[in-house]
């Protein structure tokens, strides 16, 4: 029965069908463009955070006192470098100052230009400084968020932090992050490890935090335990649990999506019941037709699967191809900030190209196998309608 | 042979429209004879001729053509027994308007899983035994009466079926188109095939190549 | 507990569920009516619109077998999926072993698979007759599948909630590894033995099945798929991962290894399963499959020929076994 005539009849069928499938038709893509729209930002911004998370070194050490992080004594690192297993461990400056005009935070990183970093992020950023230049004088590499808010303000060769002394420091912005980096770096400010100490009030002899690796996966339950016997008032971050952290915060916002999907996808279902089942007389009398020609039941209820699941297929292609536009070409203009946040500084990130087969397939699922569903019930009370009547 | 025994049909049964279309209908049809079903509008002959056809299913009763009760098939080898053995040329012609004369003619040969070519062998010479092949690519839409009912012909011998079940094939046609199908109705029972017309048009009398005319009023056969 | 039902997949797969199991529950509901009241004999309406319905039921089953098939590895690779939330999980396997209900769940759903693909056979035997012979023993077996179904529903919700994310499960190198203390090969047999037995049961199914003798063949089959469970598990896998210490059945199925886990499961599934169906429809329908001997060879024979093709290459490739 698969020969060109059928396809020849099933195609005629839907162009004499039009005006019964394109609402269904429109819908479908829209439907199809949204969730696949959410589905691509999450995962692209999953790969990236990951990527960046796995930069990381594999233990953070933070200084506790009643539950409050206080700054952590720099000599804290030979303590902790004794330990057996322990590798590369060095002090980490960071912080926020706050911007008053725009009523906004600019995070500071404070990096040590002289030692190897291990954070291999910051490695690839600094690349490319030329380091004697930029220690010439207090120079900093703003992110692009920041870029913006100096130009705003007429900050365009430097700046001058407000120290809490009340005095005023000059740094002389050197260069400015590219575009690529604004996923992590958009409200970044880099600048040599003292200077920023000094502007964010750290005392010479402390840090922010303390990071280590621990390249022996097994040997780091042990680890934790030793570096708690060194000094018992600290709080460990391990990266595994960070990434189950961040892998469970997409989740959760994924989850919520998806589950409000659902409801609008039962919507969809009972519109398609609906309007599936109404059955014109010129239906039935084509029906009635082919039933008189020899076609039987199975036959019709074949015909009429396939061509309303060629509506939703088509529906379905169409609508990741926008979506894919959207969100990789046009870079999702409104729906990555619901992800991201319009939290602190106004955060214009590339979003980069990251589809595998199994998101394809569970969107794939997701719609289908709904449409599919809803169809069923009114092809067959379209099969089986009686022949004789529908052609008096 | 066609052997109806004892054939019952009641619409609506047990509810108070109840209408008792077919009463005990007892009939023999003879392999390759043509038979005329006359009687007037709601005599019973069209719900005759479907029943025959297997388009509605009797009340009670038989229908036995060559060794087999088609009455009670059920759907898949009903269809199955439509499509090999049977045709049917209706009043209204009942083709697909937006489709050409061979796609609706082809439309008949696909539960039967013929290939491509075989279907547009067998399209063609149905078309022209029909006499419509020099429009074979027009749509129906555009068609006079007469072509159309020419096509409705092609597609009810392009299987070669053995029945061929006419329900007041002239009603719509005029004089002229009246006597081209009894025309090709000549033809068809040359070839050997069981004509059955159910009508009360006054053109089928006395054709000589009608071999019995049946009588039906109210469901049942007078004489 | 809410991180599993929030993963992506998860929601996908109870949402397709539920769809699924909506379908069924009105083929249940029209399936009592069926068995209640078909008489093929009787030509009243009444008849002829418990033939329509039929029409539904039998739709909405071929359908839900369908989506069934797509949902089955799409279960094995949410569960994937969840082993990087779960503490400890590698692989599927660790995702199924967190609580009891993990392998009662999968063994229900190939039981289902199993189920589906009987009544279908004998859907299309009782379609071919005129009279409709099995109908009423058809249905009545789909409401026994539908109770299946229902289970596996209930379980797949016990199942899901109660993955703990705070307490870490064994690995596979633990469950199966070469020093575990879990499931041990059967009758204590050594890998090689194990092995010499497994291609002895083949070459006996693919007598059995030649001779087309039922019931020994049935049994020779089950028992082929007893002990090819295990010489996959132990042994055959190492040379997918090609490593002595890793067995498990389940990290096949990942992308590093081509997927080749579902063709090799699927494959072994199939040749089980027309075997079981040469002996299992005649009981039901007194109607010999002559076919399904067939299927049942040519699916176990690419079953064994994808697992010594792995043996085969490494050895090949390495001029030595394992």
């Amino acid at each position: 029965m698969k020969n060109s005539v059928f396809f020849n009849f099933l195609f005629l069928l839907l162009s004499k069908h039009k005006s019964k499938h394109i609402a269904i038709f429109i819908i479908s893509i829209l439907i199809v463009f949204l969730i696949s729209s959410v589905l691509f930002i999450s995962n692209s911004l999953k790969k990236e955070v990951f990527l960046t998370l796995d930069n990381q070194s594999d233990f953070i050490i933070q200084k506790i006192n009643s539950g409050k992080i206080l700054d952590t004594p720099t000599s804290w690192i030979e303590d902790f470098s004794f330990i057996n297993g322990v590798k590369n461990t060095q002090q980490r400056v960071y912080g926020q100052y706050y911007f008053m005009p725009e009523n906004v935070y600019f995070t500071i990183v404070g990096v040590d230009l002289f030692e190897e970093n291990t954070n291999k992020n910051l490695k690839e950023l600094l690349k490319i400084l030329n380091i004697s230049d930029f220690l010439q004088k207090d120079s900093m590499i703003i992110g692009n968020g920041i870029k913006k808010i100096f130009d705003k303000y007429h900050y365009f060769d430097s700046y001058d932090f407000k120290l809490f002394n009340n005095e005023l420091s000059n740094v002389k912005i050197f260069k400015d992050l590219p575009k690529e980096a604004n996923l992590v770096a958009n409200d970044l400010i880099i600048m040599d490890i003292n200077l920023a100490k000094k502007i964010l009030n750290i005392k010479e002899n402390e840090s922010t935090d303390i990071v280590l690796n621990v390249p022996n996966n097994l040997e780091r339950q042990n680890i934790k335990e030793q570096l708690i016997l060194k000094h018992s008032n600290i709080r460990i971050l391990q990266k595994e649990t960070l990434k189950k952290e961040y892998e469970n915060m997409f989740n959760y916002k994924g989850g919520i999506f998806l589950i409000l999907f659902i409801i609008v996808i039962f919507t969809f279902i009972l519109i398609l019941y609906q309007r599936y089942s109404m059955i014109s007389s010129s239906d039935k009398k084509e029906i009635g037709i082919l039933k008189a020609v020899g076609w039987s039941i199975k036959d019709i209820i074949k015909l009429k699967i396939i061509e309303n699941f060629i509506v939703g297929f088509m529906a379905f292609i169409i609508g990741i191809v926008i979506s894919y536009i959207f969100v990789y070409i046009l870079n999702a203009p409104i729906l990555k900030n619901i992800f991201i946040g319009f939290s602190n500084i106004q955060n214009d990130f590339i979003l980069n190209p990251n589809i595998d087969l199994s998101i394809i397939m569970t969107l794939f699922l997701f719609f289908i196998i709904p449409f599919l569903s809803a169809v069923l019930i009114p092809v067959w009370k379209i099969a089986v309608i009686d022949a004789n009547e529908s052609m008096k | 042979m066609i052997k109806i025994e004892n054939l019952n049909k009641i619409f609506n049964e047990n509810t108070k429209r109840e209408f008792h279309a077919l009463k005990n209908i007892n009939l023999e049809i003879k392999n390759s004879s043509c038979v005329i079903l006359k009687g007037i509008s709601g005599s019973g002959k069209s719900t005759l001729l479907s029943i025959i056809g297997t388009l509605l299913k009797p009340t009670s009763g038989s229908i036995v053509v060559e060794n087999e009760n088609i009455a009670k098939l059920p759907d898949l080898h009903a269809s199955n027994f439509r499509a090999k053995r049977l045709g049917f040329i209706f009043q209204s012609y009942n083709l697909f308007d937006t489709l050409s004369v061979k796609d609706n003619v082809s439309i008949a040969l696909i539960p039967l899983g013929f290939n491509q070519k075989q279907i547009d062998e067998m399209v063609l010479k149905a078309l022209e035994l029909a006499n419509i092949s020099h429009k074979k690519d027009e749509l129906v839409y555009n068609l006079s009466g007469g072509e159309k009912q020419r096509c409705a012909i092609a597609r009810a011998i392009v299987n070669n079926p053995k029945i061929i079940l006419c329900d007041e094939p002239t009603a719509n046609l005029d004089y002229d188109n009246s006597i081209i199908f009894i025309e090709t109705l000549k033809i068809l029972k040359n070839l050997n095939k069981t004509i059955i017309v159910a009508t009360h048009d006054p053109i089928f009398d006395n054709l000589n190549f009608v071999d019995d005319v049946i009588n039906i009023k109210n469901g049942i056969i007078c004489e | 507990m809410s991180e599993i039902f929030l993963s992506n997949e998860i929601i996908i797969y109870l949402f397709t569920q539920i769809i699924l199991f909506i379908l069924l529950f009105i083929a249940f509901y029209f399936s009592t009516f069926i068995i209640k009241n078909w008489n093929y004999e009787k030509t009243t309406s009444k008849q002829y619109k418990l033939e329509k319905t039929s029409y539904l039921v039998i739709l909405i089953i071929f359908f839900t077998l369908i989506v069934k098939i797509f949902l089955f590895p799409y279960f094995a690779y949410s569960l994937d999926n969840l082993s990087h939330i779960i503490p400890g999980a590698m692989c599927a396997a660790g995702v199924i072993k967190a609580n009891n209900y993990g392998e009662i769940l999968l063994a229900l759903k190939l039981i289902i698979l199993f189920c589906i693909g009987v009544w279908l056979i004998i859907n299309s035997l009782d379609l071919k007759e005129k009279i409709y012979p099995y109908t009423k023993r058809k249905f009545a077996f789909f409401i026994f599948i539908f109770a299946l179904i229902l289970i596996e529903t209930t379980l797949d919700i016990l199942y899901l909630s109660n993955i703990s994310t705070k307490e870490p499960v064994m690995c596979c190198s633990v469950i199966f590894g070469v020093n575990s203390t879990g499931n041990k090969i059967p009758f204590d047999l050594s890998i090689s033995m194990l092995i010499g037995l497994f291609y002895l049961i083949y070459l006996l199914t693919i007598f059995t099945n030649i001779q087309k003798v039922q019931l020994i063949n049935f049994l020779v089959n089950l028992f082929f798929l007893y002990i090819a469970y295990y010489s996959v598990t132990y042994f055959f896998s190492t040379y997918i991962y090609q490593l002595p210490t890793h067995q498990c059945p389940f990290c096949m199925l990942q992308k590093e290894y081509y997927f080749i886990g579902y063709f090799i499961w699927s494959t072994l599934f199939l040749g089980t399963f027309f075997a079981i169906v040469s002996f299992v429809v005649p009981k039901l329908t007194n109607k010999d499959l002559n076919y399904s001997f067939k299927y049942s060879i040519f699916f176990n024979s690419i079953f064994v020929f994808l697992c010594s093709f792995y043996l085969l290459r490494y050895y090949f490739l390495n001029g030595v076994f394992l």
